[in-house]
């Protein structure tokens, strides 16, 4: 059963919240419906970082999940919403051979990562506060942490060069 | 059954949906909606693993934080990569992109 200081069913129901979810963005032909039921099941990630004692993770989760991402998605949906219609299909031909490969990959994970050797696990929770994620982060990983913020300078100004106008070439 | 494992088959079933959704959907926008399915998941993995195996002390939590941030910036790069193919061609169903086809 799954640990921790909740009631286990809890654990049932938000994996089910999530993986509902997951399947409505796979299967909405709507391409709206597939992004708002992609904001619920975030919301859902979201609550299963609670549950697995990281609070910072959780809110990270909503800030940058739910509400940055969702609204870029959301965005590109509605400047790119084809309005000729008539595209019905919403699985195309894979889609035969696709589900029971996903299937297949599905239960053999399953097998391997309940089977796998993990080391000592215990039903104890042992995630640190978010004082000990931010000494690990400012401590060991500060490389990282400054090449992450280089990463997120060169993606912001790639998309401003992808997605503006062209000039005018004269 | 030890409640690290419960986790981690959530995990692996999000991703598994999320790589269907990859391998299925026609659109771009979803097909990008698919991707951050399958990053939740691995992100779920990490935190639960960083949660229940001693020794890891935080470092799976911290993963995921960059893993969510670099999320962010693959999010907008994609997404601005569509837009501006949407420009060129008015349609953002992959088996359209056909340009390279001899």
């Amino acid at each position: 059963m799954p640990g921790g200081d909740f009631h286990p069913w809890l654990f049932f129901i938000l994996a089910a919240w999530i993986l509902i979810c997951g399947l409505g963005v796979v299967a909405f032909k709507k391409v709206m419906y597939s992004a708002a039921s992609m904001v619920a099941c975030f919301l859902g990630v979201a609550f299963a970082y609670a549950l697995l004692n990281a609070p910072l993770v959780a809110v990270v989760q909503i800030l940058v999940y739910v509400g940055a991402i969702s609204i870029v998605i959301i965005f590109a949906i509605m400047l790119t919403e084809v309005q000729d219609g008539g595209y019905d299909l919403f699985f195309n031909r894979q889609a035969v051979l696709a589900a029971p490969l996903a299937v297949a990959a599905a239960a053999v994970l399953t097998v391997v990562v309940v089977t796998a050797d993990v080391g000592q696990i215990g039903d104890k929770a042992l995630n640190p506060s978010v004082k000990g994620i931010s000494l690990l982060l400012f401590k060991g990983y500060v490389f990282p942490f400054e090449l992450v913020s280089l990463v997120l300078v060169a993606a912001m100004i790639g998309a401003l060069v992808l997605a503006r106008k062209e000039e005018e070439k004269s | 059954m030890n409640a690290l494992y419960w986790w981690l088959t959530l995990a692996v079933l999000l991703f598994c949906i999320g790589a269907f959704g990859v391998l299925v959907r026609r659109n771009v926008i979803v097909v990008v909606m698919c991707l951050e399915l399958m990053l939740n998941a691995v992100n779920i993995a990490l935190v639960a693993i960083s949660n229940f195996r001693a020794g890891a002390l935080g470092a799976g939590t911290l993963f995921s934080l960059f893993i969510i941030t670099l999320a962010a910036a693959e999010v907008t790069v994609g997404l601005a990569i569509v837009i501006a193919n949407y420009r060129n061609r008015r349609t953002v169903q992959t088996d359209q992109y056909d340009e390279l086809k001899g």
